[in-house]
Order: C-alpha cells, then structure tokens, then sequence
C-alpha cells in the first residue's frame, strides 16, 4: 500500500511534467529539453519565495505558474518560434537553453561574478521547510499515508481538470486542439496561431514550475535536478501517445506505479531500468502510443 | 577555385597540421589534443549517422563509454596487483569467495576474456557494433524513424549508465576504473603524455575520415543521403532502407567505440559519465558546430569547442560563463548555421558573383545543380520529420 501511495505520487509529478510537455509537443511539434529547467525553476522559486517572502508551499504555486510562464514565454518568443517544423533541431536548440538556465542558477543570475550572492542560489543544494500539517501521516486501510504524498496527488489531479476544462470547455482549448490537428486549416480560419502556440508553450511551462514547487517538498533542489524529468517525462508523453490527455494521465499512472513496484522490490536503478525498458517496447511495438487507437 | 579543390585542399592541411602539432606542444597540450582528438573521432561517428543517414542517436556516448570500458577492463588486468583478481573486486567480495575472475563476484567471470589486451581491443569495437546492431535491428525492422530514435539511444544510454554505476563490484561503479596500466602492443608502449600516443589518436583520426569518405562519396553514401531526404522513395526505388540505415548506424558505434578505446589511451580512466546524456548531446552540437553533413567539418567542430571549453575552464572569469557560452553556440548554431562551419566554408568559397567576375556567368556551378548545403536546409525545413 505505501509502495502504491508512493508511485502515485512518483506518477503525479511525472503527470504535471509530462502534460506540459505533451500540450507542447502535441501542438506545435517542439521537443522542449528545457522543460527540466522548468521544474527546476519552478523549486527554485519556491526556495526564494519561502528565505526572502516568507511565502509557505501554498502560496508559491500560483507564483511559480507565473515565473516559470514568463521563461517560458520568452524562450518561445526568442528560440523556439523559429524553429517551427524542425523536430530535432528544437531538440538541440533547447538543450542549449536547458545548459544557459543551469548555470545561471550557478553563478546567481551573472551577481556571482561581481561578488553578489543570492542566499538560495547557487550550486548548493537547498531545502524547502514544509508546513507542519503536511509533515503528518494519515492512516488509511492499515496504512501510513504521507500527507504530503496526499497532497502532490490532489494538486496533480486538479491540474488535470484544469487543463481539460481548459482544452475542451474554452474557447482557447478549442483553438488548441484545432492547431494541433491541422495548424494551416486552423490559421486559415482565422485562428492566431502563433499566439496559440505562445501561450500553449507558457501554460505547459508553468505547470512543469507547479510540479517543481511540489518536488521541491521532497526532494533537495539542485542547478542539475531537471534533466532526469524531462526525459521521463517525454517517455510518458510518448508512451501514453501525443496529444491525448487521458493517455498521458494513465501512461504516467503505469510508469510511476512500475517504477515504485520495482524500486521497492530490487532498488531504485532498476526502477529506472524496469521504467525505460518498459518504454522501449511500448514505443517499439506500438509507436503512436498505448492509447491511441488510430493515427491521423 | 572549385569547391572540391577547396575541400581536398582543406583535408589536406588539416592532416598536416594534425600531425605537425606535436612539435610544438608540450607534453600536457599534447595529451590535452590528443584527447579532442578522440571526440573529433566521436563526432565523426555522429556526422556519419546523422548528417547523412539522418539517424541522430542521442545514445552516441553509450559505445563510446563501451568501447572505454572493454579497454580499461583489459588495462585494469594488466596491473601486476590486479592479478589473479583485480582490486576493485577483492574490495567487494563476499568474506569467504574463491579469490578467482572466474567466480569471486556475481559475474566476474565475464572478466575473463579480458586477461589478453587484444581481446579487450577487439571487443572495444565488436561490442558496441554488437548491441548497436541489436538496437537498430529492432528499431529499423518496426520502422522507428526521427525523433523516436532519438529517445530510444537516450533511454538506452540511460539504463546503460546506471547499470554500470549500480554494478559496483562488477564495474567499478560511480568511480569507474581507474590505475590502468599503459597500452603496450608488441613491447612498445603508448605514453599518454607522450607522442607515442597522440600519434595513435591521430593516424587512426586520419585513417578514419579516409575510409568513412571513401565509403560515403561512393554508391553507400548515396543511398543514405537518398534515405534521409526521403525515405519513402528510396524504398520504392528498390533500396533495403532498413539495412542501410542498420549498417550505418552499426559503423557509428563502432567508430563510437574505436574512440572510447583511445579515451581511455588517451586518459588512463573509464567513468560511467562517458555515457552521460550530457556528452551524448555534446557530440552531437560538436558535430552540428562544425556541419553535420561534412566530416572534417564534424571533426574540427569538436576540436574547436572543446579547445574553447578548456581555454575557457582554465581562467576564473570565464570559468562560470562558459556553460552559458556553449549553450548559446548551441542555439546559435540551430538557429543560423544548420551546416555549420563547413556550411560557411562552402558559401564562402561558392559565393555568388564570384563566377561573374571571374567572367563565367553561366557556369557557376549553383545554377546547373542544385547546392548540397541547400538541399539539406531544404530538407531540414520541410516538416516531414514530423
């Protein structure tokens, strides 16, 4: 039973990461590496926000969505946008972008070269203080349950209603996905398209920031904690198939509930092995994804 | 100027330079080049895969790692205290195992082999051709293509290196293998520090880009080009697309391994962080940076940013910056030089108006058939790797 609550909570960051990167590479064809990055700003700003605001976890939700939005609006505006149509060249490029936000975490934004430092920054791991009455353990079916692994899941399963009101009971949402599907028909309708994919690639940023506010809470933050994210993260996407929003929920439910299982039975290095095998044949053998039954 | 001239030419003062540069280094730089030397062999591999198969394996580092790895096994058996077993494994042992490589550790035996460095040579290369034939096998044969491959060499390098790590006693783990005796072939011995071994580095370099273009401007190179503007047509006309990407990407990772091997010549050490994602995509931008389509190119992209990396590491001010710098080279090299430094070489000698004034208007070889360089941009644009 803890084993399970615990994947739950592995599957429910793997979901956050892996929804934004899948509205993104589901619109507008981009393979974000930078989206690591996210997550790991997304912490950041929660460790920031709690030494110098005095913010709780609470708090700095909402306002990692904005920080890491805004990145990642810029990085649209200024790389990707140029970069429409060339798959594994967006790869590279935000690989590069991915390497820039690391480091200038390291060196505190450029001030650590002229003797500034930021408490907080830097290439030292940080921790964030949790609110007590998420540090408590609640007992369910015979079971310790971690308040805070209870939490992450609700957190994740309310981001998921969020996005899918936002995809199909909006007028952006039906934008989206008519883009998604075909962007020219779309823009000849009148659809801004670049505007869907501007704020498509912001919302998928920020709620990669979310889930980093979440790891954050278990996990120490470091300039380098992002990248083993994304590329889980866009193993689920591509596991659970692009663009379907249920697929990703569940493939994200099966991989962290797989990666758990097997972590607690052998160790954590072959959860990880267990998990991309696992991938491996998903995509070898069924390439458009578990949950799509046709392709287009 | 012809740009065929150009390019011999260009191919011919690179070697002479790499070969020359000996004279003038001393023994740190000459080990330090030695070892850009290796990744240019690497990108090498990287060029020929993806600058004319279009296969870009994310994976690259999980052969180069190997082919260190099946080296450092055989040095790490040639130090005298590493016989019968070697030192790492004494550490690990159960209290009461038989002090023997065949059953000390739980898979120690796979050591065996290893006691001869010829062995350990050939299995630099043999083995990553091995698994990497086993990999394209499955992922040709259920035509994977673009950026799934890209994710399916990621993953395998992953699980590649936590294996290695996890593997303690087997591997070495985290610390990887270290203390290895110098390469000696027929009692001549390959100083890393020394010329012995730069020059090692640098005729296998030479000998590699001689076969790999003699290979790929003939009927092979052809088809792949063909296959990676179209894949789809190349098929109908008849090619086994499956079998010529197979065969490429199985050079790759030998050619992978190959520079694995001079690595750890080269730096007397096998660490699972050769199989990093991080240098997996480094080869990958060395190769960009320099053309993906154009093997010397490739190989003077990696000399180039691995010589400005480590000018840069050396001096505190640019030190913290230069990870800043490399990913700007990065987006900058996406985002305005798809071909690079020999893209720019080949605009350069191929300039418009040059013909004019040369008084031959109509030649100019861009108006007859169209540009290489353009092709691929071309393809590179269109949005069929979607």
């Amino acid at each position: 039973m803890e084993t399970f609550v615990i994947g739950l909570s592995i599957a429910s960051i793997l979901f956050m990461v892996a929804l934004g990167l899948a509205i993104i590479y589901g619109t507008m064809n981009v393979i974000n590496l930078a989206h690591g990055e996210m997550v790991m700003i997304g912490a950041y700003t929660t460790v920031l926000a709690t030494k110098h605001l005095g913010f709780n976890i609470y708090l700095c939700l909402p306002l990692a969505f904005l920080v890491t939005a805004t990145f990642g609006l810029i990085i649209e505006r200024t790389v990707v946008r140029r970069l429409y149509g060339r798959l594994l060249d967006t790869l590279l490029a935000t690989w590069g972008i991915a390497l820039i936000l690391q480091q200038l975490i390291r060196i505190h934004f450029g001030l650590g070269l002229f003797g500034v430092e930021i408490d907080g920054l830097g290439s030292d791991l940080q921790n964030v203080p949790v609110p007590a009455e998420l540090q408590q353990a609640i007992q369910l079916f015979g079971a310790n349950i971690p308040v805070y692994r209870a939490f992450v899941f609700v957190t994740a399963l309310a981001l998921g209603a969020i996005t899918w009101l936002l995809m199909f009971r909006t007028r952006f949402g039906s934008q989206l996905r008519a883009v998604s599907v075909a962007r020219n028909t779309a823009a000849a309708c009148g659809i801004n398209d670049k505007r869907v994919n501007m704020l498509a690639f912001a919302y998928g940023s920020g709620l990669a920031g979310i889930a980093g506010v979440l790891v954050s809470g278990f996990k120490t933050v470091s300039p380098d904690m992002g990248t083993p994210y994304v590329v889980d993260a866009f193993l689920v996407v591509v596991a659970g198939g692009v663009g379907h929003l249920l697929g990703t929920f569940a493939s994200a439910g099966i991989l962290g509930e797989v990666q758990s299982f097997v972590a607690t039975w052998a160790n954590d290095v072959y959860g990880r092995t267990v998990l991309f095998a696992v991938v491996i044949f998903i995509l070898l053998f069924k390439p458009q994804g578990l949950f799509v039954t046709k392709s287009r | 100027m012809t740009y065929r001239t150009a390019s011999i030419i260009a191919y011919i003062a690179f070697f002479a330079v790499v070969l020359a540069l000996p004279l003038v280094l001393n023994s740190f730089w000459t080990n330090r080049v030695a070892i850009y030397l290796v990744y240019s062999i690497c990108a090498i591999g990287i060029s020929m895969s993806w600058g004319y198969a279009g296969i870009l394996s994310l994976g690259q580092g999980l052969f180069f790692g190997m082919g260190a790895y099946m080296l450092a096994m055989s040095l790490t058996l040639a130090v005298p205290e590493n016989n019968p077993v070697p030192q790492l494994m004494l550490l690990n042992m159960e209290p009461n195992a038989v002090r023997d490589l065949c059953c000390v550790t739980t898979g120690s035996f796979l050591w065996i082999p290893f006691r001869s460095v010829a062995v350990g040579m050939i299995a630099g290369i043999v083995v990553p051709c091995i698994l990497a034939a086993a990999i394209g096998y499955v992922m040709f044969k259920r035509r994977t293509t673009g950026v799934y491959v890209s994710i399916i060499t990621l993953a395998f390098a992953v699980i590649g290196q936590l294996l290695i790590i996890n593997n303690q006693p087997l591997t070495g783990g985290f610390n990887g293998l270290a203390d290895l005796a110098l390469l000696e072939i027929g009692g001549f011995e390959f100083d890393p520090y020394g010329p012995s071994a730069y020059y090692a580095v640098a005729l296998t370099l030479i000998a590699v880009i001689l076969l790999a273009r003699y290979m790929l401007t003939g009927r092979i190179g052809q088809v792949l080009k063909a296959i990676r503007e179209d894949e789809a047509r190349a098929r109908y006309l008849g090619y086994d697309v499956e079998n010529y990407k197979l065969f490429i990407f199985c050079v790759s990772a030998g050619v992978a391994g190959l520079a694995g091997m001079l690595f750890t010549v080269t730096s007397e050490f096998a660490t699972p962080s050769l199989m990093a994602t991080s240098l997996s995509i480094s080869m990958v931008i060395w190769a960009a940076t320099g053309g993906r389509a154009s093997l010397l190119g490739a190989c003077i992209g990696a000399l180039i940013v691995n010589f400005v990396g480590s000018l840069a590491s050396e001096s505190a001010t640019f030190q913290p910056v230069w990870p800043i710098i490399l990913g700007l080279l990065f987006v900058v090299v996406v985002l305005f030089m798809p071909n690079g430094i020999a893209g720019i070489f080949k605009a350069f000698i191929d300039r418009p108006g040059k013909a004019e004034r040369l008084g031959g208007a109509k030649l100019s070889g861009k108006t007859e058939r169209p540009d290489k360089a353009d092709l691929l941009v071309k393809s590179e644009l269109s949005a069929r790797e979607a």
